[in-house]
């Protein structure tokens, strides 16, 4: 080979070298900004005011005179576009008019009864004005704008007759005139079309602005706020705004493409040229005001118990449930496991019991971590009677148990010979010498043991999934003589999970997913950072620095 | 072992030192049951490593074994042949239950293999970097970059797979679903990559200065020291990091449960990474939790445990053999 393509395919190698471990960093990076980013979200964001009205109503915090002052003020700001909407429902809702119509047709019943008039005269009455009645109801159920306006034109005849002056037979009158308007500007062929928008149309001012009034109090803490966000306001708000409707695509072959066409859109909007028309551009316009978003750090995520299916709230029962599962975990992990080093390193020479121990080692490091769940739920809960706490924490527990070893065996090797022979020639045997010389010295590097080992336990989730982990549940109360113990808990780790692929509410507060997420990636990466850091500093102190 | 029988060493030397240094024999008998308690203390505690897998065998089998058993040893056979040969897995069926495990073996093979593929390369590639390319700097940014990265939670990576990665799969390669073969391997080869390139690089870094130097004096360039000196001399230390991070790769089970798309099917054509697969970890994740106990299912899915348990032993058993003949030619 010529010496010019050996040059060549060198730098190459080492191109490809540095390019590889160049991935590796992107690779880190192209994970953690998106799921920092998003799930920092759930910390940082504009709040409405809907949010503060979530925050006073389900948390009971919040200041209560500012709080009222900001209703009253986006109430303000929403009046018009309420007002709106339900003055066009009634068009495309006839059930309402026809109510009214029926309503105002018995009132003029009972004023008849306590008015002097004669029977003749009071059955011709009666007739007249049930005859205008159905004729109003007949325009209502008519599907031809000509045979409406025929009806409604029947009803108005009556209307300059001066018997039904100053009677509730008026109403008819200027139901009669309201249904006219309506009737002007709506197309009563896609009245079915309009009603099925309109329903939408309200979903989306629901989701934006809560219950519309005369709605009563929903049940459900999700249906009881708008948009406690900005970033969900806009995105609702283009919903409000854009019907997305699937057309024949321009290629011609007859695949349909989605489109997004505006609603009030003069040409192709549906509702273009009603009377509902300017409420879009309304909302489009004045939806801060309505809302009164503001920057906001709600940094009581990490303490706020959720609603169901952490619509609203916080993390604070699953960092609770995973910090007691840990602590729990390495309370029977870290004596276990620093022993056994101890072992391994200060007593054990060359012989068949060690070779099996250490074995054995490798093979509970490298054991799956779902059959650590196998065995947490064949075995730990077969125990213990249920699972809960206690099981899952002895399972996580035995999954730790190989890393706190070898870390905890590293640490112990790396104790200087000098130390352990100074102590021994003043007199102090092998097991005082390693519990009041080794472990202090070898201190340090046990807890960076330790703390990956937190780090680690804290992140598994198959190993608990079925020894103790639940996804909705109590929070365990801590101090109950020991009772917690024997109680299932939320975990971050399973709660990711769940939040995830499990629960259909979740899906749609997609920054509280990511949220929790964020979470367990915050609480990881702290403590890997902190072992990081003890290390470098250890090994400062070996120098000599 | 410390009996201080060696009279001449009381001696005036010692008048200031108050205690004296001839222990009574009750003392030394103290001293000495002391030392062999601990002794045995510390040998019951290293010893709970070695119960801990007896049980995890015995507990997991224990489960297994109902599934197999049957009137007569031949039917019991046929029985875990048709485990083992069968594709199809339909256990809820109510009245043909089918326990087929090998389309599940196999996606569990094909993702892990997949991953390797992505990985190995990779890892090597970046530990040939660390160990000799790299300069000393360099190298303490890079470590705690892989530390994270293998730190980072399965549970988060499968989170990262769904709402991330599969939906751009499915925009940018017009896969029809984004949870797929290719999806999950992805995942896991990001997973198995820290463990393959640290090992890998121990063992790189294990190969002794005097063989590198000797390749460079013979005027090689160092692309050709490390593939045709280096890497062959690191062989068997590599082997165990792929090994290693094989075992990493098919006993994950949040990711692939996420991203896999969990269809119980053979991929074919073989190569077609945009099918959903399923993988014995998955498998046993995402029915256990909802199969009363005791049932032939329950016990089934013990059976893919001990199968995944089988996978892993022997796998770990051939690291560690590569291993020890690493650490035999460190001495």
């Amino acid at each position: 080979m010529s010496v010019r393509i050996r040059q060549v395919w060198d730098r190459l190698f080492t191109v490809l070298c540095s390019g590889s471990v160049g991935l590796l960093i992107a690779v880190l990076l192209l994970f953690l900004v998106p799921m920092i980013v998003k799930g920092g979200k759930a910390v940082f964001f504009r709040q409405t005011v809907e949010f503060r009205k979530m925050q006073r109503d389900l948390f009971g915090r919040g200041d209560l005179d500012s709080l009222h002052e900001a209703i009253a003020r986006t109430g303000q700001a929403r009046q018009e576009v309420l007002a709106r909407i339900e003055q066009f429902g009634r068009g495309i809702d006839t059930k309402l008019l026809s109510d009214e119509a029926k309503d105002a047709y018995r009132k003029y019943g009972l004023e008849l009864r306590y008015r002097e008039v004669s029977r003749e005269e009071y059955s011709r009455l009666r007739a007249a004005a049930k005859d205008i009645r159905d004729n109003f109801l007949a325009a209502l159920d008519s599907t031809e704008e000509a045979a409406a306006n025929r009806f409604l034109d029947q009803v108005d005849l009556h209307r300059d007759s001066p018997e039904f002056q100053a009677t509730a037979v008026e109403t008819f009158f200027t139901l009669s005139k309201q249904y006219r308007r309506i009737l002007d500007e709506m197309d009563l062929a896609h009245r079915e079309e309009y009603a099925a928008e309109l329903d939408i149309v309200k979903t989306e001012l629901r989701n934006l602005l809560g219950p519309l009034p005369g709605e009563s109090t929903p049940p459900l803490p999700q249906d009881r706020f708008g948009a406690t966000r900005w970033d969900v306001a806009k995105k609702h708000l283009h919903y409000l705004l854009y019907q997305t409707k699937w057309v024949p695509g321009d290629s011609g072959d007859g695949r349909l493409v989605k489109k997004e066409i505006r609603r009030d859109d003069p040409e192709a909007g549906l509702f273009a040229g009603t009377e509902l028309a300017p409420l879009f551009s309304m909302m489009e316009k004045n939806l801060e005001r309505m809302l009164e978003p503001e920057w906001t750090v709600y940094g009581r995520y990490f303490l706020d118990d959720s609603t169901s299916g952490h619509y609203f709230g916080g993390v604070g029962p699953e960092i609770l449930g995973t910090l007691v599962l840990t602590v729990l975990s390495m309370c029977f992990a870290v004596p276990l496991g620093v022993l056994s080093a101890a072992y391994l390193v200060e007593y054990a020479g060359d012989n068949i019991a060690v070779r099996v121990i250490r074995t054995c080692i490798n093979t509970l490091a490298g054991v799956p971590s779902i059959v650590y769940g196998l065995f947490g739920l064949a075995f730990f809960v077969l125990i213990v009677g249920r699972p809960c706490i206690l099981s899952a924490s002895l399972t996580l527990a035995l999954l730790a148990l190989p890393v706190i070893i070898r870390a905890s065996e590293e640490a112990i090797r790396a104790v200087p010979q000098s130390y352990k022979e100074a102590s021994m020639a003043l007199g102090s045997g092998k097991f005082r010498t390693f519990l009041t010389v080794t472990l202090p010295a070898a201190g340090p590097g046990i807890l960076t043991g330790l703390i990956l080992s937190l780090s680690r336990a804290a992140g598994e989730t198959a190993p608990i999934l079925f020894a103790g982990a639940v996804a909705l549940g109590p929070i365990p109360d801590l101090g109950l003589k020991f009772r917690w113990l024997f109680q299932p808990t939320r975990a971050l780790s399973y709660g990711c999970y769940d939040i995830t692929v499990g629960d259909r509410l979740a899906m749609r507060v997609p920054h509280n997913q990511f949220g929790m997420v964020f979470t367990l990636i915050l609480l990881v990466l702290c403590l890997n950072i902190a072992a990081i850091l003890i290390r470098s500093r250890m090994s400062k102190k070996l120098q000599g620095m | 072992m410390k009996k201080r029988s060696d009279h001449s060493m009381q001696t005036d030397a010692a008048a200031g030192f108050s205690r004296p240094l001839r222990l009574s024999a009750g003392q030394d008998l103290r001293g000495y049951l002391t030392g062999r308690a601990a002794r045995t203390l510390l040998f019951i505690t290293a010893f709970v490593s070695v119960a801990a897998v007896l049980l995890i065998f015995v507990f997991v089998v224990r489960e297994a074994v109902p599934f197999f058993k049957s009137t007569d040893a031949a039917a019991s056979l046929s029985r875990l042949k048709e485990f083992l040969t069968r594709t199809q897995w339909f256990p809820e069926h109510e009245a043909h239950p089918e326990y087929g495990v090998l389309a599940i073996i196999v996606g569990s093979l094909y993702v892990t293999v997949v991953s390797l593929l992505i990985a190995v390369p990779i890892g090597l590639l970046a530990a040939v970097f660390l160990s000799d390319i790299a300069s000393f700097k360099v190298r303490q940014i890079c470590k705690p970059v892989i530390e994270i990265l293998a730190a980072i939670p399965s549970v988060a990576y499968g989170v990262f797979a769904v709402m991330v990665a599969a939906p751009w799969l499915q925009k940018h390669l017009g896969f029809t679903t984004g949870t797929n073969a290719l999806n999950a391997s992805l995942i896991l080869s990001i997973m198995a990559l820290p463990t393959i390139l640290s090992v890998a690089e121990d063992s790189l870094s294990a190969v002794g200065r005097d063989i590198r130097q000797a390749s460079y004096g013979l005027g090689a360039t160092r692309a050709e020291t490390m593939i045709r000196v280096v890497i062959p001399a690191a062989g068997s230390g590599i082997l165990a990091a792929v090994i290693l991070g094989m075992m990493r790769a098919i006993g994950e089970t949040m990711v692939v449960w996420m991203a896999s798309g969990n269809a119980a099917q053979i991929p074919s054509p073989w190569w077609d990474l945009s099918q959903s697969v399923r993988t014995m970890t998955a498998t046993i994740a995402g029915e256990l939790g909802e199969v009363p106990k005791g049932t032939t299912h329950y016990h089934s899915l013990f059976a893919i445990g001990f199968l995944l348990l089988i996978f892993t032993f022997t796998l770990n058993l051939i690291s560690e053999s590569f291993l020890s003949r690493v650490k035999r030619r460190q001495r």
